[in-house]
């Protein structure tokens, strides 16, 4: 404790019901801090609220999701759906998993985690409902079927690559071993083309 | 209360204290003196109110932390209430009781410390009797009145959804009486017949208190009732929110802070038997407190849809809010100086050093908070659950417990029962605070972290959101086991009490004092000339100097109605400044031409989220981040939500957001997961809503919901005559949409498109789609087609941002 506390306080200047009250002045470092939380306003709302390009939290957004864009997709562009496309992405790897993530993010609660089905249908086994060839996949994600039984999800992804590598992983599950398969619906097809 | 008082008279003569104070300034400063010739007045004071307050604060406040204990094992053990019966279960949900769990800690628990706080010491500190006997029971019994209404109501699911302020309209107008008429109209009126010239700090903030609740609780609970029980906010969305943070910051600013610091100007010296350490220290964090607290609201809101400028005021006021607080908490500390010693053996003093200790903290982290790239992180999360923990447990519980070891005996002429319990409490109480705050701060942080977490790829790396549920359920676990800490130590106060109280004398004794009634022809003491007075500096200097030495303040310490006007002033102007641009600037909710009001149906079901509390545990609105926006879709906009009386943005997410729900699960998957949500994701913590299935909609109760919302802004037409035939029709679409899906025809006895749950599918289904709908040109069929029965068009042309 700093010296000005000390004994040699002001004295007492009042009394309510026994209470006294000292006049001490105020601590300094209290004082100092005060002023400049206050001092900080000016300088913060210039920096953001000056209309300058670019400081919004709308631009800052922005700005982050041409970044995180790029960042996912600028090896690879813009990808066409495509069955020959797909056919070379189910081959890699790094992309079937890229493709994984926006599964578990939005297909999990109705398909189950490893593909097995649960409200929705199994996507393990060799039956298929409304896909013929891998680009179905894709058509039915972006528009649903079954009316809204399999909603549709044009409008909820960032990028359209996005559903493009969900089909992907989707076609990568056929033929795997869920836990808790559910029985297959629809009907067997070819299987994938290889090239 | 089984005590009678008696009034056996201790006639202790001009009191000792009053002497001093008369002559007080007159010693210091040479002045005029008052004069001393007024008749003199022999008054007691009114305890038994005081013991009154203080038993419902220790009963209440056992309670609400119980009903806490119960809303932390239901988020650990979702389905521990479903063994029993339906009807009981229904109400056993964590988003119907824990809006109880709040209501009861701050209103019931703090509340009556607050009351019991300002009837003790506004008497002694005015030399005067509360101005009327009567007003006190009236207030007394209708504030616990009021308790037990919120106790009944909110478990039956009536409620506003507005957090600390989800009672329904009948029981805010009581409250509104009993807070302004009983108990602001008998403050001020023993203000006005005190006998003590200057009003002490403790009192400056009662009246703080005093006109700043009723503000608050008037203008946020202005709505348009629907019945008895069911009101829809004149404010929606935006404005809504706004008001409501405003409302719920000051909540926390006026009803748990200045009170308490009122509470802590009383009882610390006296319990101390210390000064206070700076008067002038008093002044300047009053007024800069009540000045600055009530702008910083919309740091609740940051990176939502409200205004950014609003935001940026909430952060920066918070800032300049920290020092106000911490001169509270200085001149509570250093007026110690010379008592460290008392505090080692005193559990009253333990009880209000950690009190302080917590008041610092939490109002140091208060700021913190509120830095948005801060908030960022820590909004929606357990993090600002364990800031107010540590605010409610350690500053307004540990100051309680302080008041209550001091008022015991004091109140109950005799000895507290056992010194050493109330030690244990205090210890027992620490240490379940620390075993509360520190899990569930790490809980925060981890859960907040996990949330944003990117991988390389620019992907979530915890896409499920259950994952992240499930990383802190231990977390949960260690909590309740602080919190059981707690409440063991208030069991013991209670038998603490309960023991004093029985070793209670016969009677008690009343002290008749005596004071002289305040003289009209008082003249103030001059105020002393500038030290720079003489000196080679400018007048202003001198004039400024003079003006911070505060002498000028100490008249206005005499004039209660001034003092009071002024507050109000300040509270108002503050509020203004915030609330007039967003309700008058159009651009700062720019207006969507897709969205559109919610069908009758989707209205109906509406009000089944809010009566269930679902915003207790479901957030909807994404803010304009890349681990949001990649998680939930697009971010929600201030045009979305102007319908939406009250808004439903909610502050936590104990399950994910939902402002884009709509159209991304089936019908038929809601439907199954209302009956059993951990069928489609093991691991949830939501309870089963199977009640929802079972129950029928009363869709004769649509039309006159829809005339309430045509009443508040929105665009209806047929609506307004066929509410129920158009919600009849919606529903059958989406039971035929289950059906189809693979749901049952009826369940529990009735078709399925008459349950409850049709309704709140109908709305979920609705949430954050308008934005993407496209204008369709209208149907060229006379026969009225309800847009209702076809669901809305799927947007074929929105194309997401490419970059």
């Amino acid at each position: 404790m700093s010296k000005e506390f000390q004994p040699n306080d002001v004295p007492v200047l009042h009394n309510y019901d026994g209470i006294q009250e000292y006049d001490n002045p105020l601590p300094g470092w209290w004082k100092w801090c005060f002023w400049i939380s206050i001092l900080f306003t000016p300088f913060y709302m210039m920096y953001f609220h000056s209309g300058a390009a670019g400081r919004s939290v709308d631009e800052q957004y922005q700005t982050s999701a041409t970044e995180n864009t790029r960042k996912q997709y600028a090896e690879i562009g813009d990808l066409a759906g495509d069955q020959e496309t797909m056919t070379k992405f189910l081959k890699e790897p790094k992309w079937v998993g890229v493709g994984q993530s926006i599964f578990k993010a939005n297909c999990v609660s109705c398909h189950a985690a490893d593909g097995g089905g649960n409200v929705g249908p199994n996507l393990c086994d060799e039956s298929f409902k409304h896909i013929k060839q891998l680009p179905d996949i894709i058509k039915v994600i972006n528009e649903g079927v079954a009316g809204g039984a399999m909603p549709a999800w044009a409008t909820r992804f960032s990028h359209k690559n996005d559903i493009i590598l969900v089909s992907v992983y989707v076609a990568s599950l056929r033929n795997s071993k869920p836990a808790n398969p559910k029985a297959p619906d629809g009907s067997p097809i070819p299987a994938w083309p290889s090239e | 209360m089984s005590d009678v008082s008696s009034a056996s008279l201790v006639n202790v003569g001009q009191h000792g204290d009053s002497q001093l104070s008369q002559n007080g300034d007159s010693q210091l400063k040479s002045a005029t003196l008052p004069d001393h010739s007024s008749t003199m007045e022999t008054f007691s004071y009114d305890d038994g109110i005081v013991r009154m307050f203080l038993t419902a604060t220790i009963v209440w406040g056992l309670i609400a932390t119980v009903v806490g204990l119960l809303v932390a094992f239901l988020l650990v053990m979702p389905s521990m209430a479903s063994l029993l019966d339906i009807r009981i279960s229904s109400m056993l949900s964590f988003g119907r009781l824990r809006p109880l769990h709040t209501n009861a800690a701050i209103f019931a628990f703090a509340g009556n410390a607050i009351f019991a706080a300002i009837y003790y010491s506004t008497q002694r500190l005015c030399k005067c009797r509360m101005w009327s006997d009567l007003l006190g029971r009236l207030h007394f019994w209708g504030w616990q009145v009021i308790i037990v209404a919120a106790a009944i109501t909110l478990p039956l699911g009536i409620t506003q959804s507005k957090e600390y302020a989800e009672l329904e309209w009948p029981i805010d107008l009581a409250i509104a009486v009993v807070w302004l008429v009983f108990f602001g109209g008998n403050f001020l009126m023993t203000l006005w017949h005190r006998r003590e010239r200057h009003m002490y700090v403790a009192l400056w903030f009662y009246i703080a208190t005093i006109v700043t609740v009723t503000v608050l609780h008037v203008f946020n609970n202005l709505v348009v009732p629907v019945g008895w029980f069911k009101s829809y906010s004149i404010y929606a969305g935006v404005q809504d929110a706004l008001m409501q943070w405003w409302y719920g910051h000051n909540a926390v600013a006026f009803f748990l802070t200045t009170p308490f610091l009122g509470l802590m100007y009383y009882f610390l010296p006296k319990a101390a038997e210390r000064p206070v350490f700076s008067y002038k220290l008093s002044i300047i964090h009053f007024w800069s407190l009540v000045f600055i607290y009530i702008w910083a609201g919309p740091h609740h809101l940051h990176y939502t849809a409200l205004p950014e400028w609003a935001s940026t005021l909430g952060m920066l006021f918070s800032l300049m809010l920290w020092m106000p607080s911490w001169g509270g908490m200085i001149n509570g500390l250093l007026t110690l100086r010379g008592a460290w010693s008392k505090v080692t053996s005193d559990p009253v003093l333990k009880f209000f050093v950690v009190g302080i200790t917590f008041y610092g903290m939490a109002t140091f982290e208060g700021p913190l908070l509120s830095i948005k790239s801060v908030n960022a992180l820590s909004h929606y999360t357990d993090w600002t659950i364990a800031h107010v923990h540590s605010g409610a447990l350690g500053w307004n519980g540990f100051m309680i417990f302080g008041m209550a070891y001091w008022l015991l005996p004091r109140l109950y002429q005799t000895q507290l029962w056992s010194k050493s319990m109330a030690d244990w409490h205090f210890w027992i109480g620490t240490i379940g605070i620390l075993l509360y705050i520190v899990p569930i701060y790490a809980a925060g942080i981890t859960q907040g972290l996990m949330w944003r977490a990117m991988d390389d790829l620019g992907r979530l790396q915890y896409p499920d959101f259950i994952e992240t549920v499930q990383s802190i359920v231990p977390f949960w676990w260690a909590r309740i086991l602080g919190g059981a800490l707690y409440i063991i130590g208030i069991v013991m106060l209670c038998l603490n009490a309960t023991m004093t109280w029985l070793n209670r004398p016969s009677r008690y004794e009343v002290p008749v004092y005596s004071a002289p009634k305040l003289s009209q022809n008082y003249r103030d003491v001059a105020i002393p000339p500038s030290k720079l007075e003489g000196m080679p500096v400018l007048d202003a200097a001198a004039t400024l100097s003079q003006f911070s030495a505060m002498d000028w303040h100490r008249r206005w310490e005499r004039f209660p109605i001034r003092f009071t006007l002024l507050t109000t002033l300040a509270v108002i102007i503050a509020s203004l400044f915030e609330i007039i641009p967003t309700f008058l600037i159009r651009s700062n909710i720019p207006t969507i031409a897709s969205v559109k009001p919610y069908t009758p149906l989707e209205l109906a079901g509406r009000d089944i989220y809010v009566s269930e509390g679902c915003y207790n545990c479901h957030s909807q609105m994404i803010r304009p981040m890349i681990a949001e926006t990649q998680r939930y879709g697009e971010y929600s906009k201030a045009g979305e939500s102007i319908y939406d009386h009250p808004f439903q943005w909610g502050s936590r997410r104990i399950g994910p957001d939902l402002a884009r729900e709509g159209g991304k699960q089936s019908s038929f998957w809601h439907w199954t997961h209302f009956e059993n949500p951990s069928k489609f994701s093991p691991g949830s913590v939501m309870p089963s809503y199977v009640h929802l299935l079972e129950e029928k909609l009363h869709f004769g109760e649509i039309q006159k919901r829809v005339e309430a919302a045509h009443f508040l802004g929105a665009p209806y037409d047929q609506e307004l005559t066929q509410a129920d035939s158009m919600a009849q029709l919606q529903a059958a679409a989406i039971a035929a949409e289950i059906i189809a899906q693979g749901g049952p025809v009826a369940f529990s006895g009735h078709l399925i498109k008459d349950s409850t749950a049709i309704a709140l599918i109908a709305y979920l289904q609705r949430l954050g789609k308008d934005l993407f709908r496209v204008e369709t040109p209208p149907p060229k069929t006379v026969e009225p087609e309800p847009p209702v029965a076809q669901p809305n068009p799927v947007a074929v042309t929105y194309t997401p941002r490419q970059n």
